[in-house]
């Protein structure tokens, strides 16, 4: 076994670090406040190559492996960045263009990947509906051939840059008798009609990406938009598992490692009873647990990674305790960084107040954390 | 990067469960059960199978294969978690200290015997409590003619009523020394077996010393500072988290057995959400506690400037985990589980040892934030 990153992995992230901390992090806090999408960084994120980072460079990426790509993940947290834009940037680069990259036809990577890549175009993904969440085969949202024309009804729900998106990577059922083998998944453009985005959600985390429905009414797109092969959808989908294990959760742990720096600062200048808090043991033992979960939890993060890299098929026992622990475990060093700060902590100027808000999706996001816990136990 | 073992690993690991035998399960009963003389004969036969094997002499020429070495050592751990705290305690905290501090002479006389398995070994550091941090050592030696005479009382000695070889910590003036004691030396005795809560198949006892001469050629150090001291204690640590991972996965393995095989309501139990994810998060911290300790030891290994906080995060996390998946072993096992001789009440009354020992989760956590706050002092 060999844990270590090469030199080159290890500079990158240390670039990244001053990027983000210069470019992004400043823009942060008024953006959450206002529950705004940032799109300046979003562009940012673009020109310094981080939304296309592992896609081709003749489609607009840098070919990075997964573990670097992982480690942007780790990096744009630990700068500080929020949990809403690197949401923003995993729906875009993973679930929506990855998506079209990984199963498209050549003429749909030529045409999307590269201005996905660049940030000129945002991207989002539905499969969540109203009616449909952990149960994804249970979806109602249909696709119809009509003619030249796939014609889609129905709703998607939850559907992180819903409301920005240019390109939506929609899945919809072409065979409503069967389960997953009737979901398929299709490209709908912005000025598609009958393609209509619902309100931006408020919500109590990772404010700064934009969350919405989306509603198909008679939405008819030409039928080259249909990606991959009727009936794989769902396949598609759990694919994308991958990068939500990896890409999608190191964001989650950099982001711990950005509070656990504020604490240590914090501890070190907040004085009571004549002394830095710092020599309080209460305060000493939330800042070790803080540090245990960040590096219990980054080795599982980058397994999946690693894993990726070597072209093995996704370990979906390794996949769901990796989501498992991260979004569950981790709710507890988010809190203690709060209770660290006290009454400073409960207020939006100190950070550890949105990192605790945003903390709150990793057992929610992408697969819940008794849906992880229902894989793990089919699987072992 | 790569989370892969390599085929010798993984050779090794084989060959290590295949030398604990057909008739190791008698074996460890008789630990627990048997008089003195009985427990020492009985670890002396499975030193010598574990010795033949190779797996005694690991880690003890050099820091290497750090890694495999603890997924070695999880397997003995997982099978009998008393032998394993005996044997690495004879192997890894004591054999470790004669390889790296001893003289030729010394490593001659007891590490080659020990290597084979031939002799039993143990480290007597604790006094008052199980730990060592804030208060100095009693124990001290006095410089005389031919030697030292040392005196001194340690309180749990594991390996205590069956070594022949016992090294005490003490000071010689300002310094520390460890002075290795033959189990027949005039001046020491041995105290009675001590009854614990857990890992009944271990002799723990206390060592009191009184006058007793040791020659010249049985001291390693005297040394400035506590770097020696503070190393045994991590050799310690790391025993104990390995430790930790052999009981998760015993645990988990019990409860999961059980939640398959027993029926209620027309079904196993597994079929349960309230069982099945408790299994699930069992599994989900024994893959992790794995992965930490497997880290901090490949850090170890190559020298990373964040080995030692890592060590400590492991011990944290493993030990505290194997109470955690004991408990729910338990739980999921209901009276079946309640009843004394299964590995998962044996798990939850031996997980409290592994957080007191060694570095307790307490100090640990001390230790752990003085290094994120930069204050090195405490090392």
């Amino acid at each position: 076994m060999d844990f270590s990153f090469t030199e080159e992995q290890m500079m990158f992230k240390e670039q990244i670090i001053r990027f983000a901390g210069k470019e992004i992090v400043p823009r942060v806090q008024e953006h959450d406040l206002k529950g705004e999408f940032d799109f300046e960084s979003f562009r940012k994120l673009g020109e310094f190559g981080i939304l296309g980072l592992h896609f081709p460079e003749n489609l607009g990426g840098s070919e990075a492996d997964v573990v670097t790509t992982v480690m942007a993940g780790e990096a744009l947290g630990e700068a500080g960045v929020d949990g809403g834009l690197t949401l923003a940037y995993g729906a875009h680069t993973f679930l929506c263009a990855d998506t079209i990259f990984a199963h498209g036809t050549d003429g749909q990577r030529e045409k999307y990947i590269p201005k996905l890549a660049s940030g000129e175009w945002i991207g989002c993904m539905g499969l969540t509906e109203p009616g449909a969440g952990s149960d994804v085969a249970s979806m109602t949202t249909r696709a119809e051939k009509r003619g030249d024309c796939w014609v889609l009804n129905g709703t998607k729900m939850f559907i992180t840059n819903g409301p920005l998106a240019d390109v939506a990577l929609v899945y919809a059922k072409t065979k409503k008798e069967l389960k997953h083998a009737g979901i398929s998944a299709f490209i709908v453009e912005k000025e598609a009609p009958g393609f209509y985005a619902g309100n931006n959600l408020i919500k109590m985390g990772v404010r700064t990406s934009h969350t919405s429905e989306l509603i198909f009414e008679e939405c008819t797109i030409p039928k080259e938009n249909l990606v991959g092969q009727e009936g794989a959808g769902f396949l598609m989908a759990m694919q994308t598992v991958e990068w939500d294990r990896s890409a999608l959760l190191s964001p989650f742990i950099g982001g711990m490692t950005y509070v656990l720096n504020k604490c240590i600062r914090y501890a070190k200048e907040r004085y009571q009873f004549g002394r830095p808090i710092a020599q309080f043991q209460a305060i000493k033992h939330k800042l070790a647990d803080i540090k245990i979960f960040i590096e219990a939890a980054r080795t599982l993060c980058y397994r999946i990674a690693w894993c990726k890299d070597q072209g093995r098929p996704l370990n979906h026992l390794e996949a769901a305790i990796a989501k498992l622990f991260v979004g569950d475990w981790g709710l507890g060093p988010a809190n203690d960084a709060v209770v660290l700060h006290g009454g400073y902590g409960y207020c939006h100027e100190y950070d550890v107040e949105r990192n605790f808000r945003d903390s709150r999706l990793a057992p929610i996001g992408g697969g819940t954390s008794e849906i992880a816990k229902k894989i793990i136990s089919r699987l072992m | 990067m790569n989370f892969d073992f390599d085929k010798t690993e993984i050779a090794l690991r084989e060959k290590i469960k295949e030398s604990l035998g057909p008739d190791s399960k008698a074996d460890l009963a008789n630990l627990e059960n048997g008089s003195i003389m009985e427990v020492r004969e009985t670890t002396l036969h499975c030193l010598k199978n574990l010795g033949q094997a190779g797996y005694i002499a690991l880690g003890l020429s050099d820091g290497k294969n750090a890694v495999s070495l603890t997924a070695t050592q999880e397997n003995l751990a997982a099978i009998s978690p008393s032998l394993f705290l005996s044997v690495e305690v004879s192997a890894r905290v004591f054999g470790r200290l004669v390889a790296f501090y001893g003289t030729p002479d010394q490593q001659e006389k007891i590490l080659l015997p020990l290597k084979k398995g031939l002799v039993i070994g143990a480290v007597a550091l604790s006094e008052g409590g199980m730990n060592i941090e804030n208060d100095p050592l009693d124990t001290a030696g006095v410089s005389n003619d031919d030697g030292f005479r040392v005196s001194g009382s340690k309180g749990h000695v594991v390996n205590g009523p069956i070594a022949d070889w016992i090294a005490v910590a003490g000071k010689v003036g300002d310094e520390i020394a460890f002075f290795l004691i033959n189990k027949d030396s005039e001046g020491m005795s041995i105290g009675q077996r001590l009854t614990t809560l857990g890992y009944n198949g271990v002799a723990v006892s206390a060592v009191t010393l009184e006058n007793c001469n040791i020659p010249l050629t049985h001291i390693i150090g005297p040394f400035k500072g506590e770097k020696q001291l503070k190393t045994v204690r991590r050799w310690e640590d790391q025993t104990l988290t390995v430790a930790s991972l052999g009981q998760i996965k015993r645990s988990f393995d019990t409860a999961l057995d059980y939640a398959k095989n027993h029926r209620s309501g027309g079904k196993p139990i597994i079929a349960y959400q309230e069982v099945s994810f408790k299994l699930a998060e069992m599994l989900t911290l024994l893959q992790t506690a794995q992965l930490l300790a497997y880290r901090a030891a490949w850090m170890e290994e190559t020298g990373d400037r964040e080995a030692a906080v890592l060590a400590h995060c492991a011990k944290v996390f493993c030990t505290e985990s194997a109470e955690k998946v004991a408990s729910y072993a338990l739980q999921i096992m209901g009276g079946q589980g309640y009843i004394s001789g299964n590995p998962a009440e044996e798990g939850y009354r031996e997980a409290k040892y592994l957080q007191i020992a060694g570095t307790s989760s307490e100090i640990s956590r001390m230790k752990i934030a003085d290094k994120v706050l930069g204050i090195e002092a405490l090392g």
